[in-house]
């Protein structure tokens, strides 16, 4: 037993500190440390900065352009990514699509697509959830039907993220209404945002953000060479889909990042007189998370070890996503609490580049309760946690 | 970075396993609390022959310089069997302290199963700090005199000797033959079977072991120690308390299905499974750090594992006994064995407020 990394693994971790200390824009930075809201551009200058040092699509297999890292070297580049403030590349395009399209699509749709994924010049959005489908996500009722060499799309999908900057969007549609099992009449296609017929509208969250939409779709023609994968197999896909979001499923990047700014906020901010972070009673709520991280983080690890062996983990993932999300959230929360009343003014937008009023309270206090409310969906999306336990019992359990 | 326990570590887990298998079941177990025997020197010496006593201590003092997994390792299964014998009191904190006093003439008796030695730091009223010194020795000549109260003494109701810690100018350790002059021992078996005893010293004569007053490193190291070897002792217990539960729930039917099929208990199970993830991760990184130099680095992780273990293995009695309903609550099932254990290993050297205290200040 050895808890400690390897020397090439200290290794990778200094040249990836060597690289983010010299490509990480200044604008880009100050955006994320100060939790606002990164725009188009940013987002896309990032994702080039990566491209140009193949690094924006590392967990691809070599031939397309991947970088070979074990899964404990992603996970090394993860935590440092959130140490130094940088972005992560938003994972509809580069972990969810790309591996669908290296798996199971036709070899025009890989030339025709990867490149952009690569590069970040193409942004991709998701249209799996409906308003109808949630957990439930087969029920799903967005119909295409076959007419020649096209596809008649009709329906709206919803929580589509970012989906204001794509210019594509991957959906589930039902194409075999009649299958005798939901699952099996659902097909996996992909449709410009700009075609006639496609509608966006915003979403705005319980913290002020514009951050989902939904996207209706009114007899929406699509190529058919867009199908992915065979008809009415794409509930195959869209399982392989969601097992590919594994590795970071933990967040233990960011969650140790956001323990370490909430200990600079109860260190700034008073109680009594004396620093938030010397009262007993906020130091042991402190106390208690860090410890709960400090476990996952080594849970995360034997995982990840088992991965990098080929060993099947079993419901672990799932496991780390239950208690990953309540961490991050149990530290967002503190963060919230430590700010008192500087987290009661309505500041959505504290942070954004393009944001220019004058700030009440920190910058940290701002952001506090925004970050708070936007972070319950921590434990819906990908799965609420309550599908996740589902999950497990369903393995170990048989029910 | 590696998680697994070595090849060595495994065999030695199955010999441990195939003896305790032969020779302490479940209803050994109950017979032996029946009749309030502590130890059993039947199994204590088939345990030595083992070499598990031998097995931490320093090759020059006959042992197999063990490191502290190898410890973790002897305690998942002593706690999986709910085996009583003085294990941890003797071999881990006891041999340690004669080891770090230089007393390594004496660790020999220990790693044959000869000798027994118990070691008592804390005091009534003073609850978890082991520096806490109430008790007072007075150089006499050569020898001291010993006068105080140690409280809950693992160990000591069938300790050869004992290693009591007292003011004389700051933390000094000093040997004392528990049948010595003035000692008297209030011996009692603890929740799950375990032997303890109340050390009351009545100007007992003691042996000054390390230098006087600058003991209470060594006492902190061996705390940690013993801790450590704790979290590991719940986590056999957890394991076999998950296993009934889990068992029971596919088992157990209630109107008409299995009471697992029931998603509110299907979820809280897989709760307990997250915390059992949680709480071996935390033990296997407090028996990597046990015995690290820097005392920072070791009183943080073993902090850590013992207020987290503490405060899980608390949730997991609670929630097994619930899940199961009314057979939790008997005597003569197995799963109220492992709820004492785990109660009695949570509060020995450190609860989990004391634990939590020292990690958020270390």
């Amino acid at each position: 037993m050895d808890f400690n990394l390897t020397p090439s693994q200290t290794a990778f971790r200094d040249t990836v500190r060597a690289f983010l200390a010299e490509k990480l824009p200044k604008d880009i930075q100050t955006v994320v440390r100060g939790q606002g809201h990164l725009n188009k551009e940013q987002f896309q200058r990032w994702h080039g900065i990566l491209a140009a040092k193949g690094w924006s699509t590392p967990l691809w297999p070599l031939e397309y352009g991947g970088t070979g890292w074990s899964p404990i070297e992603y996970a090394i580049f993860d935590e440092e990514c959130y140490a130094h403030g940088a972005p992560r590349v938003l994972p509809f395009s580069v972990s969810m699509l790309g591996p669908v399209l290296i798996n199971f699509g036709s070899e025009e749709q890989k030339a025709k697509f990867l490149p952009g994924i690569q590069d970040g010049s193409d942004w991709w959005c998701q249209g799996f959830s409906e308003p109808g489908a949630g957990s439930d996500l087969a029920s799903l009722k967005t119909t295409a039907v076959r007419d020649g060499d096209e596809y008649v799309i009709n329906g709206q999908k919803t929580w589509t993220t970012l989906g204001q900057h794509a210019d594509w969007i991957f959906c589930l549609v039902r194409t075999d209404p009649k299958a005798p099992k939901p699952q099996m009449g659902i097909s996996f296609i992909l449709v410009r945002m700009d075609a006639p017929g496609v509608e966006i509208r915003p979403i705005i969250t319980l913290d002020g953000g514009h951050e989902v939409n939904e996207v209706w779709f009114t007899d929406v023609r699509v190529p058919a060479d867009y199908l992915v994968g065979e008809e009415n197999k794409g509930w195959n896909y869209a399982k392989f889909l969601l097992q590919n979001e594994r590795i970071g499923i933990a967040g233990i990047g960011v969650s140790k990042n956001e323990l370490n700014a909430l200990k600079r906020l109860a260190a700034s901010e008073k109680k009594n007189g004396q620093p938030l972070i010397e009262d007993s009673n906020f130091k042991a709520k402190i106390a208690e998370v860090e410890i709960e991280l400090r476990a996952l983080d080594i849970t995360n690890k034997r995982m990840l070890v088992a991965t990098e062996r080929g060993t099947d983990p079993g419901p672990v993932s799932s496991m780390l996503k239950i208690r990953g999300s309540e961490i991050a959230q149990r530290i967002y929360e503190l963060k919230m609490e430590a700010s008192g009343l500087y987290a009661l003014p309505y500041q959505p937008n504290a942070g954004d580049a393009s944001w220019n009023d004058e700030l009440i309270g920190s910058l940290m206090n701002a952001k506090s309760s925004p970050v708070y409310l936007n972070t319950r969906k921590i434990s819906i999306f990908g799965g609420s946690n309550e599908i996740q336990r589902s999950i497990i019992s369903k393995m170990v359990l048989g029910f | 970075m590696n998680f697994d326990f070595s090849e060595e570590q495994k065999m030695l887990v199955q010999s441990l396993e195939r003896t305790l298998a032969k020779t302490y079941d479940f209803e050994t177990y109950r017979a032996q609390l029946a009749d309030k025997a502590t130890h059993a020197p039947e199994l204590w010496n088939s345990l030595a022959e083992l070499g598990i006593m031998a097995m931490p201590l320093p090759e020059s003092a006959g042992g197999f310089d063990g490191n502290h997994v190898d410890v973790m390792v002897v305690c998942t299964e002593l706690g999986r069997r709910l085996v009583p014998e003085p294990y941890v009191s003797n071999v881990v904190l006891a041999a340690y302290i004669l080891e770090a006093t230089g007393c390594t003439d004496k660790l020999e008796a220990i790693a044959v199963g000869e000798t027994k030695y118990a070691a008592g730091f804390y005091e009534p009223g003073e609850r978890h700090n082991p520096l806490a010194l109430g008790t007072t020795a007075t150089q006499d000549g050569d020898a001291y005199t010993l006068t105080g109260h140690k409280a809950v003494v693992l160990g000591a109701d069938t300790a050869d000797h004992l290693i009591i810690s007292a003011d004389a100018g700051g933390a000094s350790l000093f040997l004392v033959p528990a049948d010595a002059e003035g000692v008297t021992l209030r011996k009692y078996p603890l929740l799950d079977g375990r032997g303890a005893a109340d050390v009351v010293l009545d100007g007992a004569k003691g042996t000054l072991i390390g230098s006087a007053g600058n003991a209470a490193d060594i006492i902190e190291a061996a705390v940690d120690r013993a801790a450590a070897a704790l979290c590991a002792d719940t986590i056999g217990a957890v394991e076999e308390a998950r296993d009934l539960t889990q068992e029971y729930l596919k088992t157990r039917t209630q109107f008409g299905r299995p009471i697992g099929s029931f998603q509110v208990l299907a979820h809280r199970m897989v709760d307990l499974l997250v915390e059992y993830e949680q709480m071996k991760s935390i033990a296997m990184e407090a028996a990597v750090e046990a015995r690290n130099q820097d005392a920072a680095t070791r009183m943080r992780a073993v902090s850590a594992a013992k207020a987290k273990i503490g405060a899980a293995s608390r949730l997991y009695g609670q929630e097994t006994i619930q899940m199961h309903g009314g057979i939790g609550m008997t005597d003569e099932y197995a799963l109220g064995a492992y709820v004492k254990r785990m109660l009695v290993n949570e509060t020995l050297f450190g609860d989990t407020d004391y634990h939590l205290t020292r990690f958020a200040n270390t």
